[in-house]
């Protein structure tokens, strides 16, 4: 029990909790307005007239019978296979995320364990890359991609994209091997450890949560990459981000927009599960990572 | 069976020395303590037979083979760090019997093997708690246990007690000393302590500086120091030591003349032992004013400042006096030592 001084006053309270609901609404709004919208017809949601369309829903009414339609997701889902895309972005993750994790712990436990000087200048130069706008290593990849002839497919973006993210997972997983103590690998090596085993057997399991949060970071970038994926990728092999820019850059085409919305809110909706899931392996692996030491 | 050899061990990284042309034998199921204070090379010593750093220069040799180029898994040696190094994923049980399970040990013994090791340390009641959930005192018999679980040939130990508060310490020693005895495997014990150096060793190596000061039973280096620095190191409190003149076989120093020594003419460290000397009526050869008089309970401390250095003597638990007066102390030569001024070497005594 919270003693009588250290109560807050009831003004405060009430003020504090008001701000929450609000910056919580502010937050939210944008997010919940287009899970409704996603619903309606482009008349409705994108009203000249009256704004208040949007929440009625009078002329998607007039049209389906309905003030809820599901006309967005099937256009965008079936008429426009967005499922490829879908597909196509849980591939890039997946492989991404994969590549990026076994070099990042790999090459991070290497180096925070390495007692050479030039480890420090190796983190400097990968500081340096992460630290470039993607585009400019975009443009630089044209060419060759296309002279020979790797320009449009899923495994050239991978690898681009693992380029790009490599620097931060190498610098992340290199400053949470740092917080695990010599003497774990010391010890497991003189209990019969090999350097890998010990790395396998004690360092990964005690590593789990900083890997989980490196991934779920590397997962992000991936997923929401638009420079690298519009740029790479032709238009039958593209990621979900580059097919919803599709979508709003084609708006002569009756109904496209609400692809384009009906597209956000799927494309949205996995990654609050996805946080929701791992929140706590997050949270323990940023302070991890930031306070201990 | 592992007699251990170090032959003109040296480690140095660029110019810095940390253990200079170290040599010595240590015989089967002996306990050996490196003891001097830190920085003087006995942990990088004890590493190097580890296996954890590599040596510079010089031979180790356990069991009669060289190993300098084994990898530590290969060498037999089991380990208790100082931080402890538990696992902190796996419960006490998983901690103990890891060591079985990487080194492919018939799994069938393992469960057995880990009890008997628990039981040893006491720690059956905590098999299934994790590390965190355990005590200093606990972690470090887990440690203890995960060392002793596969009966290595060797045993090294980097300052076990050093993070556990003074009670436990005593205790724990105790249980170390009993459970070296019974295990009788060569022993290998780094500390900063001299008292438990002096309680649990066999022999105790004394280092400064990466350099073997004194290689010798506690005994021997308790009464026989080789130079100025161990005299000063071992005991509590710790060796007078005056700084002064010797001329045919006589020690002059402020307020001090003592004869009948054998040493060299020349600038010499007189050094003596608090209990070895005693607060006399008169005719002491020390005869100065009290400097600080300090009750012990069991003795009453009596110190002089002679030259610049204090010298106490343990005096009776009822002896009294003032501040200032003059107090005469007699000093047995034959537990005189004495010192080369200049190199701190034994010169006699």
């Amino acid at each position: 029990m919270a003693s009588k001084a250290q109560r807050m006053p009831r003004s405060l309270r009430t003020a504090t909790n008001l701000f929450v609901l609000t910056w919580l609404i502010l937050a939210a709004f944008p997010f919940l307005w287009t899970l409704w919208g996603s619903f309606k017809i482009e008349a409705d949601f994108f009203s000249i007239a009256n704004w208040t369309d949007a929440l009625t829903g009078d002329k998607t009414q007039a049209i389906h019978g309905s003030r809820f339609t599901d006309a967005g997701y099937q256009g965008a889902w079936v008429q426009e296979e967005f499922w490829r895309a879908a597909i196509n972005t849980l591939i890039v993750c997946f492989f991404v995320v994969c590549t990026s994790l076994t070099i990042g712990t790999l090459g991070g436990y290497a180096l925070s364990r390495s007692s050479y000087r030039y480890t420090f200048w190796l983190l400097i130069t990968a500081l340096i890359f992460r630290a470039m706008p993607p585009i400019t290593l975009v443009s630089g990849y044209l060419l060759p991609f296309f002279e020979w002839n790797l320009w449009g497919i899923l495994p050239t973006t991978i690898i681009v994209l693992v380029a790009i993210n490599q620097p931060f997972t190498l610098w992340m997983l290199h400053s949470f091997f740092q917080n695990i103590p010599k003497e774990l690998d010391e010890s497991a090596k003189v209990d019969g450890c090999t350097q890998f085993q010990a790395f396998r057997r004690v360092i990964i399991p005690v590593m789990w949560p900083g890997v989980i949060t490196t991934g779920l970071f590397s997962f992000l970038l991936a997923y929401n990459d638009f420079a690298v994926t519009t740029m790479l990728l032709a238009k039958e092999n593209q990621t979900m981000v580059p097919k919803i820019a599709s979508f709003l850059g084609t708006t002569q085409t009756e109904g496209n927009v609400m692809f384009a919305v009906a597209a956000v809110v799927s494309a949205t909706v996995p990654l609050f599960i996805l946080v929701m899931f791992f929140q706590r392996q997050i949270v323990s692996g940023l302070t991890a990572g930031a306070v201990k030491g | 069976m592992a007699e251990i050899q170090l032959r003109n061990l040296s480690k140095r990284w660029g110019s810095f020395v940390g253990v200079d042309n170290f040599d010595l034998i240590i015989a089967d199921r002996e306990f050996l303590v490196l003891l001097g204070p830190s920085g003087c090379g006995k942990t990088t010593t004890m590493r190097m037979i580890a296996g954890l750093e590599d040596a510079t220069e010089g031979d180790i040799l356990i069991g009669g083979s060289r190993v300098n180029d084994m990898e530590p898994k290969d060498r037999d040696v089991s380990m208790v760090f100082q931080s402890y190094a538990l696992y902190p994923n796996m419960n006490v049980y998983e901690n103990i019997r890891f060591p079985l399970k990487v080194r492919g040990i018939d799994p069938k013994t393992h469960d057995e093997k880990v009890r008997r090791a628990s039981a040893m340390v006491e720690l059956d009641d905590f098999l299934h708690r994790k590390p965190a959930e355990l005590s200093g005192g606990q972690r470090q018999r887990v440690a203890l246990a995960r060392a002793i679980v596969r009966e290595p040939n060797v045993f090294l130990m980097d300052e076990p007690l050093s993070n556990l508060d003074a009670k436990l310490r005593v205790s724990t020693r105790a249980q170390i000393k009993n459970l070296s005895h019974e295990l009788a495997v060569t022993t290998i014990y780094v500390t900063h302590d001299q008292i438990e150096a002096m309680t649990l060793a066999d022999r105790v190596v004394v280092m400064k500086q990466g350099l073997v000061q004194q290689v010798g039973t506690p005994t021997e280096i308790y009464d026989r120091p080789a130079n100025a620095f161990v005299a000063s190191f071992i005991g509590n409190p710790a060796m007078n030591l005056v700084d002064g003149q010797m001329s045919g076989g006589k020690f002059e120093a402020e307020y001090t003349a003592i004869e009948g020594l054998q040493a060299p003419d020349g600038a010499v460290t007189l050094g003596f032992r608090a209990e070895d000397a005693s607060v006399v009526e008169s005719g002491g050869q020390i005869n100065g004013p009290i400097y600080t008089m300090e009750l012990l309970g069991e003795a009453t401390m009596v110190s002089v400042r002679v030259g610049g250095a204090l010298v106490s003597v343990k005096a009776d638990k009822n002896y009294r006096a003032e501040i200032g007066e003059t107090v005469s102390i007699h000093v047995p030569t034959d537990h005189c030592h004495l010192f080369d001024a200049k190199t701190g070497e034994r010169v006699g005594g």
